[in-house]
């Protein structure tokens, strides 16, 4: 299983408008040497990555500038393996709105664990900061200490750390389901996940040093 | 180019050595002492003989770090590798001085470079170069390296971007950027004037640079879609190997300048460019290898002799560097140079190459050098008369397109006759010189008459007012046109002149004029010529002139008189009121007096004959211009007067009917010989716009060739000296034709030089534009983009200016777009060649945007500037246009809304093909409903029972949902879909787009409403099947929108969860629901649906909100300026690739705005409305409902038998989390219960 070559994983980026959800994903996707960003074309939003030596290819669905389709939602959900759930530390209600949009991926995909990562984008306006990150860290906390991070998608900072992290999350995910399956074992699940809830805290204090730093 | 050698395979040489010489103490050393410089040269570094050979990796350490990567390489030694050195390798052998375009250095030191001079590639030692990057050289040479980029890449693209010759502005604003920075831009420059070898090279420079744009018009021709004989490939090469010589043309000019001119200028700005050049020079790493041991004895006497020739004061170190060159052979021949260059010009290396050339041109330069000091040679006089005249029409080829003063034109045209004049009487004296009387040369001086000739009567055509302008089409004054040509034609046939003399000067050897042979022209060689003719006497004049008119008049009696001034007050009549008589009359004057002069020289009959004669009738047209006649002319005067009493177009009628009448006399061969003129003339009719010009110069050309052949019959009639036999004229045009071929590029590239000299006088900002490797332009600064937008040599694509106009308000502020124009409009006033269609377009932009791109909301700020622009600036130099304008900006201010109605989807519209695809003649189908069906709607209206979706055809559904959202997207607006205006919170604009989504999620919601109403899962397994068919109608419909909206809705988690309800669906309905959700699958970029949408044609209603993510992300994920390095630092250009791009997806929208052709049912439209609302009112909470009432209806009987809700939860876990998100959120309080249970 390690071995297997080229994965593909489906991240959806959600948050509400104007939390800079695409700047983050446009500049993950592209390369720096790229000099313009072309999104209507197939690969526009497909990047290869390696992951813990691992080469995955990731497809991001982006709902960006669709947001007031509200029943549009469902669609992008049903197809990812991983959210990227984005708000701008700028504005509270772009934290609040996250709630709804993650009991929406908690119901359609039925699973509490889903791999989530929490990102608080413009982390360059400091200044204009309304969402505390001690207030992050609450959410991150509930949310079944999924991790969180500041990025600045303006400075490219934390950009690629943050679907790395997802990127892991769901090869791990794939990983323990195949355990899972290998073993024929039905009560290994629950025990999985909150070992592996362990885990994710100590990386999320981990890479919020680096954050902070 | 060797295509063959791009690839990289092959491998560089290895083991360079890099000297450890330093180059500071070398040349300290060599200044001291010559001899001991040399030897210390070769003793103390021994040169490698091959790179191979390099011996130690020592001088590693001493290497200066090459910190940079220089795009250009000079060669400061000669390399030559034996064949044997490395097979393997493509190595390149460099001469000094030759400049290397640098593809990739190899760590080992090796490049690898194309030779600009001869185009080959392959490796090359980077220590026997120098980088090569001088500030005024800079935008050329980065110019050509973009242009090198274009032709590479062309080849997977199509020659679209050929069309236009866009692509070779950065060359020509490069070579301007030289010219500027040099202080040589205009060819009236002191340091043009002044120094010959600056000229030439200067001239060299440009006519290389014409050469180039002819090519490009060829390409663009071809690109076009007219074919050719010559593959395209091979064009490119071309092209390439001519950009190539441009830089090394442009690399030789500065050279040239900074030996002649740069050393001893004191200008401060001049010296201030130099001084940063040579800043810049001390900051290249120079890597200085010892003069390599090539074998150049040959070469170096050559480059030791032109240094004798060009710097005698140098003297001294010649003579050393001679005498050591004989010592060592080859060694220090390098180092003798370099010291000579650094000693005359203060550090500035100067390459030994071009000293080289100036050689190979031998025996022009020996002409032009020993010129100064024997100016009364015969060549020399033949060189300045020859580069004054060419200095007059150059001027006057500026001044063509615009109205300017009559007097300037008066002027340049009596400068350019009289200089012309200077040329034919010197010319005239050679050929007295010459025993054999070089036929082609009187041939060519005979052809010369004709061309200055010719040249009169366009300039007086030109004297006309520019016509009205018509405001609708783009119309080019076109009476400049025959001036132009006629001005080349003198510049051609004077280089044919030149040419000629200069040969036959060759065979009988130069000589001194003696000063009476030049009686007639001692007056054009002496500097104060112009002012003596003005002061010409009179009388003496008149008496010259009525001589002269007798001469030729006579056997012919009056008719051509009356003839030729009848035409010639026909031809344009206003000229006499335009024409400043006092002026003129020197240059008429002139022309007699010569006459008058010669005539009775019977000495020296041959010279005088030919000029006299056709000088004679051409004199009455001149005349003309002369209101004020003496008594003497009494004649001639009325007969004036009459002609400009009745003069009117309908007069050339009359005009043409005596001149046919005069000739009849004219042998058959002379009218042979004169066909090719008439050709050409009608030619140049048949450029012109309005069928008012052509009539005009029709009827002065018909002038012109009636008085050209009445003087070839006083020629015949009145002197049998000029070998005219019957035959043999045509054997000298034949003659002519092949010597003008062979004789050399210097005829051609001077009329060129005169093209590309506009050219690169004009004012432009075309270096503060960006192109990507397509040659697409990605950016640059409002000016360069309104530059763009106005080019008068090409329309800009249609994608460009509707992206203008839909995008403008994002970088600049409607005043600031508005006073761009007006900018535009001013400076190309500085350009005349130009200025006329360029208003044009800067009028016609103002007016497409008044007329229908007006936003009130925004752009009414600018109407008062629009306004001043129009009444004052305009209205000056087109009344009409400018009326126009005032009028329109007028009426924009009092009506609100479009002035001319835009179509639905007129704005940025790019893609003309659209039209409309709904023939008007279809039939609209006819709506499918049944009487009782709408009698049971009309029933529900009055509060009747209601109404279900299973009551009607899904068809008839699906067409009324179609019309529903069909009008709302046809009404969408550009602007609604510009930098993501729909997502605004508050205020937003995008009150279309907003009515779009929700549409779309009320009729999602309706969908599910309507299953979850009903109880009995078989029931709702029905409503599926209906919707599905609608949704499958709805495909038919192209309609995606509300496609996407039902399949969100029967896709979502509230639907697809009903396992009871879905057990009941048919196979048939699940298969079609499948492969309706295929359709718009979001995976990859939602492929399958933007595939679909390719293919359509309209009406169709695509799915907005790809249309929305293409914009957000097109508009986050690019910058909004781009950064463009130039000599002053850095600037910040307008990404204009992103405003493409959004304009792009933008009409890419607007191709699919065209309403279907259905019927509307206003029953059922009223009923669905009700039914959205109803469905709406729930608010926020819809989902929530629906999700409520899908547990009720099928409750989760999985989950619980796996986990029951809430309290079976592991400890803590679930219900904390549960809790905490009562405590933070509180809004969907019950629905995270739900979520939990």
């Amino acid at each position: 299983m390690s071995l297997q070559p080229r994965r593909e994983y489906h991240i959806v980026v959600l948050g509400a408008g104007g939390v800079g959800k695409s700047c983050l994903t446009a500049q993950f996707v592209q390369n720096v040497w790229i000099e313009s960003y072309d999104p209507t074309i197939e690969d526009s939003y497909r990047k290869q990555i390696e992951v813990d030596g691992r080469q995955c290819i990731l497809e991001i669905l982006d709902t960006a500038g669709t947001e007031q389709f509200t029943a549009m939602r469902e669609l992008y959900m049903k197809q990812g393996q991983g959210f990227l759930l984005v708000f701008s530390i700028t504005s509270m209600s772009s934290l609040q709105e996250l709630a709804e949009l993650r009991e929406q991926i908690i119901r359609i995909k039925d699973d509490e664990n889903i791999p989530l990562v929490i990102v608080g984008n413009k982390s360059d306006l400091e200044e204009d900061r309304v969402v505390s990150r001690a207030r992050a860290f609450q959410i991150s906390q509930l949310w079944g200490n999924a991790p969180y991070y500041e990025t600045s998608a303006r400075r490219r900072a934390n950009v690629d750390e943050v679907f790395i992290d997802l990127c892991r999350q769901i090869i791990r995910k794939d990983m323990h389901r195949t355990q899972v399956r290998d073993q024929e074992s039905g009560s290994g699940g629950r025990g999985g996940r909150t070992s592996r809830g362990g885990h994710r805290s100590r990386r999320v204090r981990r890479r919020d040093k680096c954050v902070i730093l | 180019m060797e295509q063959a050698q791009y690839s990289s395979i092959y491998v560089a040489p290895l083991h360079i050595v890099k000297s450890t010489s330093d180059l500071t103490a070398s040349r300290s050393k060599t200044g001291s002492s010559h001899v001991e410089a040399g030897m210390h040269s070769s003793d103390q570094t021994t040169p490698p003989l091959t790179p191979h050979d390099a011996s130690e990796p020592r001088s590693k350490a001493n290497e200066p770090v090459r910190s940079t990567f220089h795009n250009y390489l000079r060669a400061f030694y000669p390399f030559h590798p034996p064949a044997s050195v490395s097979p393997s390798a493509v190595t390149l052998p460099l001469d000094a001085g030759n400049i290397i375009l640098v593809h990739s250095i190899h760590t080992n030191g090796w490049a690898d470079g194309t030779l600009l001079d001869t185009g080959a590639r392959g490796w090359l030692p980077t220590n026997y170069c120098e980088g090569y990057e001088h500030i005024p050289m800079r935008p050329l040479l980065k110019a050509l390296a973009d242009f090198w980029d274009v032709i590479r890449s062309r080849k997977d693209a199509t020659l679209a971007i050929f069309r236009d010759q866009d692509y070779m502005r950065g060359l020509i604003a490069g070579v301007r950027f030289l010219l500027e920075k040099s202080d040589c831009l205009t060819r009236d420059s002191s340091i043009v004037r002044n120094h010959g070898n600056i000229r030439r090279a200067r001239k060299a420079l440009l006519s290389d640079l014409s050469s180039l744009v002819k090519m490009a018009k060829v390409l663009q021709d071809i690109a076009s879609g007219s074919t050719s004989d010559r593959p395209v490939d091979e064009i490119f090469s071309e092209m390439l190997l001519k950009a190539f010589k441009i830089v090394t043309r442009g690399v030789k000019f500065l050279d040239v300048w900074n030996e002649d001119a740069g050393a001893n200028r004191d200008i401060e700005s001049v010296s201030a460019i130099l001084d940063r050049a040579r800043s810049h020079d001390r900051s290249t790493p120079l890597t200085f290898a010892p003069a390599p041991p090539v074998n150049l004895k040959e070469e170096s006497f050559y480059a030791d002799q032109s240094i004798a020739a060009t710097q005698r004061e140098f003297r001294l170190s010649k003579e050393s560097c001679k005498s050591r060159h004989r010592e060592s052979p080859g060694h220090d021949r390098c180092y003798s140079q370099r010291e000579a260059s650094y000693s005359t010009l203060a550090g500035r290396p100067i390459s030994v190459y071009s000293k080289r050339t100036s050689v190979s041109h031998r025996m022009t330069s020996g002409g032009y050098t020993i010129g100064p000091k024997n100016s009364k040679l015969a060549s020399e006089r033949l060189r300045s008369s020859h580069d004054t005249f060419l200095g007059c029409l150059g001027t006057f080829l500026g001044l063509h397109m615009q109205s300017r003063s009559s007097s300037e034109l008066l002027l340049t045209t009596q400068h350019s006759v009289k200089s012309c004049r200077e040329l034919l009487t010197l010319i005239e004296v050679v050929l007295d010189h010459d025993m054999r009387r070089a036929e082609n040369l009187a041939e060519a001086k005979d052809a010369m008459y004709d061309n200055i000739t010719e040249l009169v009567h366009a300039a007086r055509e030109a004297f006309r007012p520019l016509p009205s302008a018509d405001e609708d089409m783009l119309f080019i004054p076109d009476e400049g046109k025959r001036l132009v040509n006629a001005a080349r034609d003198c510049v051609r046939g004077a280089g044919e002149c030149v040419a000629m003399t200069r040969s036959v000067l060759e065979r009988i050897g130069d000589f001194e004029p003696e000063a009476n042979e030049l009686r007639s022209s001692v007056v054009t060689i002496g500097s104060p010529r112009s002012s003596r003719h003005i002061d010409m006497d009179n009388e003496r004049s008149h008496a010259g002139f009525e001589e002269a008119q007798s001469i030729p008049v006579e056997p012919e009696d009056q008719s051509i008189a009356d003839e030729t001034e009848e035409q010639s007050a026909a031809d344009d009549p206003r000229d006499h009121s335009i024409a400043d008589g006092t002026e003129e009359r020197p240059t008429t004057n002139e022309m007699e007096e010569e006459s008058s002069v010669n005539g009775p020289e019977q000495d020296l009959p041959p010279r005088l004959v030919i000029p006299e004669t056709i000088i004679s009738p051409a004199s009455p047209l001149l005349l003309s211009f002369d209101a004020s006649l003496p008594k003497s002319y009494s004649i001639f005067h009325t007969i004036t007067a009459d002609s400009v009493a009745n003069a009117s177009p309908v007069s050339t009628e009359s005009v043409q009917a005596p001149s046919t009448n005069g000739t009849p006399t004219i042998p058959e061969n002379e009218l042979a010989t004169f066909e090719p003129i008439i050709y050409a003339s009608s030619q140049i009719h048949s450029d012109g716009c309005s069928a008012r010009a052509i009539v005009n110069s029709t009827g002065s050309s018909g002038t012109y060739v009636s008085s050209g052949r009445d003087s070839e019959v006083s020629v015949d009639s009145q002197n049998s000296t000029r070998a005219t036999s019957p035959g043999a004229l045509s054997q000298h045009l034949e003659a002519d034709v092949l010597e003008n071929q062979l004789s050399d590029s210097h005829t051609i590239s001077a009329e060129e030089c005169d093209e590309t000299e506009a050219k690169i006088m004009e004012k432009t900002f075309a270096h503060e534009l960006m192109y990507n490797k397509e040659g697409q332009i990605i950016g640059g600064t409002l000016s360069a983009l309104i530059e763009k937008l106005t080019a008068h040599h090409s329309t800009p694509d249609a994608l460009f200016v509707s992206t203008f106009y839909l995008t403008f308000r994002l970088f600049a502020s409607p005043q600031e777009f508005a006073e761009a124009l007006a900018y535009r409009f001013t400076y190309i006033g500085e350009t005349p060649s130009v200025a006329g269609p360029v208003r044009l377009r800067v009028y016609n932009i103002f007016k497409g945007w008044l007329e229908s791109h007006w936003r009130h909301d925004c752009d009414d700020i600018a109407l008062p500037f629009i306004l001043h622009f129009a009444r004052n600036m305009l209205t000056e130099v087109l009344p009409t246009a400018g009326k126009r304008l005032v009028e329109l900006a007028e009426k924009v201010t009092d009506i609100h809304g479009p002035l001319v109605p835009r179509l639905v989807s007129s704005i940025g519209k790019t893609n003309t093909s659209i039209a409309q695809y709904v023939n008007p003649e279809t039939p609209v189908p006819a709506p499918i409903i049944s009487k009782s069906q709408l009698l049971a709607l009309k029933a529900w209206k009055t509060g009747g029972p209601n109404v279900s979706i299973l009551d009607f055809d899904p068809l008839e559904l699906a067409r009324q949902i179609t019309i529903k959202e069909s009008s709302i997207f046809c009404s969408i607006l550009p602007e609604e879909l510009l930098a993501t205006e729909w997502m605004k919170r508050s205020g937003s604009l995008a009150v279309n787009v907003r009515a779009m989504s929700t549409l779309s999620t009320d009729l999602a919601n309706l969908v599910a409403d309507s299953i979850l109403q009903l109880e009995e899962p078989k029931k709702r397994a029905v409503l599926i099947k209906q919707w599905v068919k609608i949704a499958n109608k709805c495909v038919e419909l192209k309609n995606y929108d509300s496609l996407m909206a039902m399949i969100c809705a029967l896709n979502s988690s509230t639907i697809l969860r009903l396992k009871k309800t879905w057990e009941m669906v048919s196979q048939k309905t699940k298969a079609t629901l499948e492969d309706l959700k295929k359709i718009v699958d979001v995976s990859r970029n939602y492929v399958v649906l933007r595939q679909r949408l390719q293919n359509h044609v309209p009406p169709c209603l695509p799915f907005v909100g790809i249309y929305l993510t293409d914009l957000t992300f097109v508009d986050h994920g690019n910058q909004t300026t781009r950064q463009l390095t130039t000599e002053e630092g850095s600037i910040g250009l307008i990404n204009y690739d992103k405003h493409m791009k959004t304009a792009k997806i933008i009409s890419e929208l607007q191709r699919f705005q065209v309403p279907y052709r259905l019927t509307e049912v206003p029953e059922l439209q009223t009923w669905m409305q009700d039914q959205l609302v109803r469905v709406r009112s729930a608010g926020e909470k819809t989902f929530q409902n629906h999700y409520r009432r899908s547990l009720m209806l099928e409750p989760r009987e999985q989950m619980q038998a796996r986990t029951s809700p809430t309290g079976t939860n592991p400890p803590g876990k679930s219900s904390e989390k549960s809790f905490d998100f009562r405590s933070w959120t509180h809004t969907h309080r019950d629905k995270s219960i739900a979520t939990n249970g």
